[in-house]
């Protein structure tokens, strides 16, 4: 079988920045890919190319077994990708479970005369959403599941975090996209974030993810697939030891970041 | 302390008289004020109006523990209400000047929820619901003149024409955000308002006259309505078919509000590309919003329209779209209740008012500034779902 989503030559310019050049990789079901690079490498505008965020320059995206180069985000979320944001995009004045319940909107169906005119079928439709919502947190974080009923604005970093992850998982996908989920996390903070990653895989084992990591406690624990990026270049791949001891990525990556290994 | 009481569920019976009092409370102050004359009246009602809404500011307990009494006992809060509408007009009597405030009160709220779709939950600015309503009376005034199609014929053709300009408007705000977008609005407002003005068919400004009263089960509404012995005058007829028009928009609100389709207006409303990674379709819910909004100013036009018996271009000005929007905002965005009660006192304001003759626009636009100071969210805003949960 073919790999889930497969990036063929992706190049995304933003005027005379090349911000993703040329870069090809792929990742297969159940499996998870760690992204690594420094600063301003492009790892995000991988991301936003994927989803359809931005439209690539070049390249294509393909997506089980379809292609899906430039569709718009919410398509691609219709199809199988989660993803979320690295500074956090919860909607923070609605409730942490209304926030799970909208992950849900391409599980749902009803429209505007469907709401007006068979009010008992929508209001079904939310009892569902809550219903697994609530599971979703629960599994999450029981201290998120308790806090459900508040605006997720008023959550604490590491809970807001959870949030976007559960919301994510809210639409079913078959790829999660997780970009620096450890970022204003402590060290405990940190490893609970692996542990539910892990759990993740062993719930899901179908589920495929890809990781932008700059805390390479997190890449450790997920060492199997590693890519490097710099200057919107591929430059290594493979497991994480192999990775590491790239000399091009010790020159792009070590010299420059603080890494907490 | 605080945290105790607005825990606390309110018992059966304190719930039935809160829910019982507090609408026949609220009932008397609205009679109080359409009634109230000269200046000093209306200054001290208005008064104790803000020192509720300071008292309910300064004490959020206060409003949970009401809100959890009507939802404890929504049976007895609904019958209250209903027959509080019912009765209103009773206790007005003959005076068709009361009664005609309260119609345009009542259109006015079918506007504003209809507009609170867009800004309240989607926070989309739109500046052509005058339009809308605008295009339902003459839609619905050109059929009913020109065909003979009865008042009830035109509501739905009406509407749908309206929802079609409203698909329109929307279009724009695939591609335009904010600022841009509202003045995209404006422009819109303004072509509509010129057109009426200058088609031959539309009257040009001289507007539409002679559109027949409805009639229902050979009851004309240009006669007065007598019930039971009781004759109320022929504004009567108006005041409760504008009072279910109220209560056609208030479940229209609640229903859209509380399906996926709410919750995707407020996704887009906190973040649109947030939204979009939640697979909402964000440029089709924008212009969903717009024509939901014309659809329900439209009957709002008709019922407008049927009711004075002439409409001109002047009815439906930049201006009045601004009043609209003016009522969401100080009513509270989002929020059913609120936008309610915001489209009555920016109704019936400015009429009271006019005891201060030429003071009158400084003074009303103190009492709105004085508002907002006193509940800068509106005096209701929006609330987090509950999914009828006790906790
Ligand atoms: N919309 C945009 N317009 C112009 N330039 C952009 C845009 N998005 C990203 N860039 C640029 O592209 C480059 C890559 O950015 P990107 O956010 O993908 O980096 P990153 O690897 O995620 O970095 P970080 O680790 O800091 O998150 C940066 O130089 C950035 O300034
Ligand atoms: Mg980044």
């Amino acid at each position: 079988m073919s790999a889930l989503l497969e990036v063929t030559d992706a190049t995304m310019r933003f005027g005379g920045l090349v911000a993703l050049n040329a870069v090809s990789f792929s990742i297969g079901r159940g499996e998870v890919l760690a992204v690594i690079g420094p600063n301003g490498a492009g790892k995000s505008t991988l991301f936003n190319v994927v989803t359809g965020v931005y439209r690539p320059t070049s390249g294509q995206v393909r997506f089980d077994d379809a292609d899906i180069t430039g569709r718009p985000s919410h398509e691609v979320v219709a199809r199988g990708i989660g993803r979320t944001f690295q500074t956090s995009r919860l909607f923070s004045d609605l409730s942490v479970l209304d926030n799970v319940i909208i992950g849900m909107h391409t599980r749902t169906k009803t429209g505007v005369l469907g709401a007006l005119f068979l009010p008992g079928a929508s209001r079904r439709e939310m009892a569902a959403c809550v219903e697994t919502a609530e599971i979703l947190l629960k599994a999450s974080s029981g201290d998120l599941f308790e806090q459900r009923h508040r605006p997720a604005g008023t959550l604490a970093q590491a809970d807001r975090r959870r949030l976007e992850i559960a919301r994510a998982l809210a639409s079913e996908p078959k790829l999660l996209l997780l970009d620096e989920p450890s970022v204003g996390m402590d060290e405990v903070e940190t490893d609970a974030l692996i542990a539910d990653i892990s759990r993740l895989r062993t719930e899901r084992p179908e589920l495929s993810v890809i990781l932008i990591e700059h805390d390479m406690r997190v890449v450790e624990a997920f060492p199997d697939q590693v890519m490097c990026v710099d200057y919107g270049s591929k430059i290594a791949e493979g497991d994480f030891a192999r990775v590491k001891s790239d000399p091009r990525v010790q020159e792009a990556y070590l010299g420059k970041a603080a890494v907490h290994a | 302390m605080g945290a105790r009481m607005s825990s606390e569920m309110p018992g059966f019976g304190l719930a039935t008289v809160l829910a019982v009092g507090i609408q026949i409370l609220g009932a008397a102050f609205l009679y109080l004020i359409l009634k109230a004359e000269g200046g000093w009246q209306v200054i001290g009602l208005l008064a104790l109006l803000a020192a509720g809404f300071y008292l309910i500011e300064k004490r959020p307990q206060i409003t949970e523990y009401v809100t959890a009494s009507f939802s404890r006992v929504p049976v007895v809060a609904l019958v209250t209400a209903v027959i509080v509408v019912v009765l209103f007009p009773f206790a007005v009597g003959n005076n068709t000047y009361v009664l005609h405030l309260l119609i345009v009160a009542q259109l006015y709220a079918v506007l504003a929820l209809a507009l609170n779709f867009q800004l309240g939950s989607a926070n989309i600015p739109n500046f052509a619901t005058g339009a809308s309503y605008g295009i339902g009376a003459y839609v619905s005034a050109l059929l009913a003149i020109n065909f003979g199609l009865s008042f009830w014929l035109t509501l739905p053709a009406a509407a749908i024409a309206a929802t079609l300009f409203g698909f329109l408007i929307g279009i724009p705000s695939m591609r335009t955000r904010d600022t841009y977008l509202a003045l995209v609005t404006i422009a819109f407002g303004v072509v509509v308002q010129q057109l009426l003005n200058n088609f031959d068919w539309t009257g040009g400004p001289n507007g539409l006259v002679g559109i027949p009263a409805p009639s229902l089960f050979g009851h004309s509404f240009a006669d007065p309505l007598v019930v039971f012995g009781w004759k109320l005058p022929s504004q009567a007829n108006f005041y409760y078919l504008s009072a279910l028009l109220v209560v056609v928009a208030i479940i229209t609100a609640h229903r859209l509000h509380s399906s996926r389709i709410g919750l995707a207006w407020n996704a887009l409303r906190a973040d649109e590309i947030a939204a979009r990674a939640q697979g909402i379709n964000v440029a089709w819910f924008k212009v969903l919003a717009f024509a939901v909004d014309a659809f329900l100013a439209a009957f709002a036009g008709t019922i407008y329209a049927f009711y004075v018996s002439y409409i001109s271009p002047d009815n439906f000005t930049f201006l009045v779209s601004v009043t609209i929007m003016t009522m969401v905002i100080v009513g509270g965005m989002d929020n059913i209740f609120g936008v309610i009660v915001g489209a009555f006192l920016l109704t019936i304001l400015p009429e009271k008012l006019r005891a201060f003759s030429d003071y009158r626009l400084l003074f009303f636009g103190i009492v709105i500034i004085g508002f907002l100071m006193i509940r800068p969210q509106g005096l209701f805003p929006q609330r987090i779902r509950s999914y009828g949960e006790s906790r």
